[in-house]
């Protein structure tokens, strides 16, 4: 006869506190799990913590990078333009030769600025007109017989301000003038003494544009300089009966 | 020897010259120039440059004969050739591709693309 059947109470005792103990344990399990699941959840907010810390920090990296990027890009352009400027003040004043110094000029506005017409006129004072001393690229008939009167080139020999054609780019044919993109005068101590006139710009150039205004003030002052440095040397060479 | 790329510089105009050989100074380049087309052949065949940037028009010989002898030459013909370019139309750009070259650049010289274009072949 087994014992449950002698003593069914003892039996359902045995299974009560079976099952009590099991249930201690479950809560036991339960507790220790939320325990865990609490430290889980503090841990996973550190992450998210950390990854919003990591995230801000990855974009103002990005940000600071593209910052360097653009100043980087900025200080490139501006030594090429550096580079544009003593280059041409190098090869206006590189020598004495009033030749040299011509084509050093014509070679500025077809390197540098990129025209390929352009014409240097000196200011005769006494008669008040424009005489084309050198030119390239345009009919030089078409060029001459300029007094001051005679539109923009006129104006900047009367004014001694540079032109520029509205927009920076001129018409791409029709009549010289019509084609004129700027007009720089030649000043010295105040004083003009020629201007120099450009035409059309090579088919690649868009427009006149800030690095080549500056190229037109060096060329304002340090060609005109240059030329008549040019002059006082042929003079001296000459010796004093030149003189 | 310190293992700079050797570049030849071909300009019949000296502002030109100057301008190119000032953008490229800065770099870890060793430069030798030459003043037209033929002189180009010679200094070329002597110098064995690692790239060349030649303008077009020249006298003696354009760039676009000396490029097109260099490229026909057994000892220059793996030289690569950057054409340096006053006319960028269509039909010029076009010859230049046709005498061998690898690559161009118009005038007026745009440092950034001449350095962009320079470093890309001399990586190539």
């Amino acid at each position: 006869m087994k014992t449950s059947q002698k003593d069914p109470g003892a039996y359902v005792r045995r299974v009560q506190e079976g099952a009590s103990s099991l249930a201690q344990d479950l809560i036991a399990e339960i507790e220790r799990l939320q325990v865990l699941v609490a430290a889980l959840e503090a841990e996973k907010q550190r992450h998210e913590a950390e990854q919003a810390r990591l995230q801000a920090q990855l974009e103002s990296i990005r940000s600071e990078s593209q910052t360097f990027s653009a100043r980087y890009a900025q200080v490139e352009l501006q030594n090429s333009n550096l580079a544009n400027l003593y280059v041409a003040g190098y090869r206006l004043h590189g020598t004495l030769d009033r030749a040299e110094v011509i084509a050093a000029i014509q070679e500025i506005i077809a390197n540098l600025v990129g025209s390929e017409e352009a014409g240097l006129f000196a200011l005769d004072a006494a008669t008040q007109t424009l005489r084309l001393e050198a030119s390239f690229g345009l009919d030089p008939e078409a060029a001459r017989g300029l007094t001051l009167d005679s539109g923009p080139i006129g104006r900047a020999a009367r004014t001694g301000e540079i032109y520029v054609v509205e927009g920076g780019k001129p018409a791409e044919s029709g009549a010289l003038l019509d084609r004129l993109t700027a007009c720089i005068p030649l000043t010295l101590e105040g004083k003009v003494t020629g201007v120099i006139a450009l035409f059309r710009l090579l088919p690649q150039k868009a427009a006149i544009e800030d690095l080549d205004r500056e190229l037109f003030e060096l060329l304002a002052t340090q060609a005109a300089a240059a030329l008549y440095c040019t002059s006082l040397h042929a003079k001296h060479a000459a010796g004093p009966a030149a003189r | 020897m310190d293992g700079k790329k050797k570049i030849l510089v071909v300009d019949d105009s000296k502002t030109a010259l100057f301008m190119v050989t000032t953008i490229l100074k800065k770099e870890p380049y060793e430069l030798v120039t030459a003043c037209d087309g033929q002189q180009a052949l010679e200094v070329a065949a002597a110098e064995k440059p690692d790239l060349i940037l030649m303008d077009v028009i020249m006298p003696r010989k354009t760039g676009f004969e000396a490029c097109r002898e260099l490229k026909g030459r057994e000892d220059t013909k793996s030289i690569p050739v950057i054409l340096v370019t006053t006319r960028g139309e269509g039909e010029n750009v076009e010859k230049g591709w046709q005498s061998g070259c690898n690559d161009y650049v118009t005038k007026p010289i745009n440092a950034q693309e001449l350095l962009a274009k320079v470093r890309n072949i001399i990586a190539g």
